[in-house]
């Protein structure tokens, strides 16, 4: 017995409304800007059935490669068997919102730029690549309630 | 006694989904507000101008702002309580008084986006259709959308008389004549003609001489402002055509200026003022010292 190939099949849960958060949308949703090259999440809306994304794309992130007067073309990794197709899909702006993978990045683009700037005025040198982790360098240990254990291995004794 | 289930229990505030704020306050039409102020995503972070109209009791708002996600800015504003500066000191909710407040509010934009000169609007008030249109060549007109809030839009209403004092102003607002006083739905036709007496407070007057024939005391009673302020009947349309001359002339707010404030003087509390950690702590052991002596005291009776 196959499934049966509605469209929505199985969404059930996936485009509903969550807990206490039925009724008019914000319109903080309305009046995002997005431009193209913005990375956004997909997440359908069961309110609005229009521009409705596939259940499919229901979680991914993607691209933005167009924009019109109430939707987004976004750019989206699909994997279908042994490989991976870049889709491209339409989708209405109540079904998506800024992805806040590429938050962190551009702050830090901003945060480089003036710290750039600033150090070309005084005409000192600034390491704008961000570092891995050091190992520790020399320090302290407290031992107030951390007394130090030795360690020994056991003499060694055969078994049968 | 008849035994009824309590129907907001605690499973019900659980489960209880509010309507958000200004719904709850009932302020906001969610359903208008989301269709007035959506911008085309192809147009990125163009503003979508909007005038707002609200009239209160004794007072006409209006004000042009943009939606932010931030909050809306607002460019402009103009109230009717203004319009004394303007010559206007009584019937501040009336109808002409709407168009002038409109109008102020037309001049204020447009000389702040420098469009004053180019976009005069109709001078000569005859209440007949009239639509701003661009000039070649220039800075293309100020357009905005009427937002009634929550009125009843209904034919002859103050927020229509707002919307045309824009309207003649210069600023491009959409609209059609048929909600204007002066529109006949029977017929379909529109008087400009009433439209103008509207303006011009002609329904006022009609209103003041009547009453004046029939009974002194209702008028008396009914006008007692006009009155005091020297508003006859036959006054009110010259004194709005001075005002609406006056607001062209210079729609900048005025500004009072406050006293510079007094440092030295002492600023008055509203509230006690938070006792400091020793104040308390004292506090704390003379209450504690009371009370042990009013135990003793007690035991000893």
């Amino acid at each position: 017995m196959t499934n049966s190939k509605g469209y929505r099949r199985g969404t059930r849960y996936m485009f509903s409304r969550q807990f206490r958060k039925h009724g008019v949308e914000p319109l903080s949703t309305f009046l995002t800007v997005y431009k193209k090259g913005d990375l956004v999440d997909i997440k359908g809306n069961g309110c609005f059935q229009k521009g409705m994304p596939h259940k499919v794309y229901h979680g991914k992130t993607g691209r933005v490669y167009n924009i019109t007067q109430h939707a987004l073309g976004v750019i989206v990794n699909k994997r279908v068997r042994g490989r991976i197709i870049a889709k491209r899909i339409n989708v209405r702006v109540e079904h998506v919102k800024h992805s806040n993978c590429r938050r962190d990045f551009l702050r830090r683009v901003q945060d480089n730029d003036v710290a750039r700037r600033v150090a070309k005025e005084k005409g000192s040198i600034i390491k704008a690549k961000r570092q891995p982790k050091e190992p520790l360098g020399a320090h302290h240990v407290r031992t107030r309630y951390n007394k130090p254990q030795l360690l020994e291995p056991i003499p060694y004794e055969f078994i049968a | 006694m008849v035994f009824v289930k309590v129907v907001k229990n605690k499973a019900y505030f659980k489960r209880f989904q509010v309507k958000f704020k200004r719904r709850r306050e009932g302020k906001t039409d969610y359903y208008a507000r989301k269709r007035l102020v959506f911008q085309d995503k192809n147009k990125y972070n163009t503003p979508k101008y909007r005038m707002i109209v609200r009239i209160t009791n004794r007072d006409i708002i209006c004000q042009i702002a943009y939606a932010r996600i931030e909050g809306d800015v607002v460019v402009a504003s103009a109230y009717s309580h203004e319009l004394p500066h303007y010559g206007v000191k009584v019937g501040l909710t009336n109808y002409a008084a709407a168009y002038c407040t409109g109008l102020l509010l037309a001049r204020r934009i447009l000389k702040k986006y420098n469009l004053d000169s180019i976009y005069e609007g109709q001078t000569e008030v005859d209440g007949d259709s009239y639509n701003v249109e661009d000039v070649a060549g220039e800075h293309g007109t100020f357009r905005c959308y009427l937002d009634v809030g929550l009125a009843h839009t209904t034919t002859g209403a103050r927020i229509f008389g707002s919307m045309k004092g824009m309207a003649d102003g210069g600023v491009e607002i959409p609209h059609r004549y048929a909600r204007f006083p002066g529109y006949d739905v029977d017929s379909k036709s529109f008087s400009a003609e009433v439209h103008r007496g509207h303006i011009f407070g002609q329904h006022v007057k009609g209103y003041m001489s009547q009453l004046q024939e029939n009974d002194d005391e209702a008028y008396k009673r009914q006008f007692s402002r006009f009155i005091s302020a020297g508003v006859s009947p036959e006054s009110l349309e010259e004194m709005y055509k001075n005002a609406h001359r006056a607001i062209r002339e210079n729609p900048d707010r005025v500004v009072k200026s406050k006293p510079a404030r007094d440092e030295t003087q002492k600023v008055k509390r509203w509230n006690r003022k938070k006792l400091t950690r020793s104040q308390y702590m004292d506090r704390v052991k003379q209450r504690k010292a009371a009370f042990i002596k009013k135990l003793q005291e007690s035991a000893d009776d």
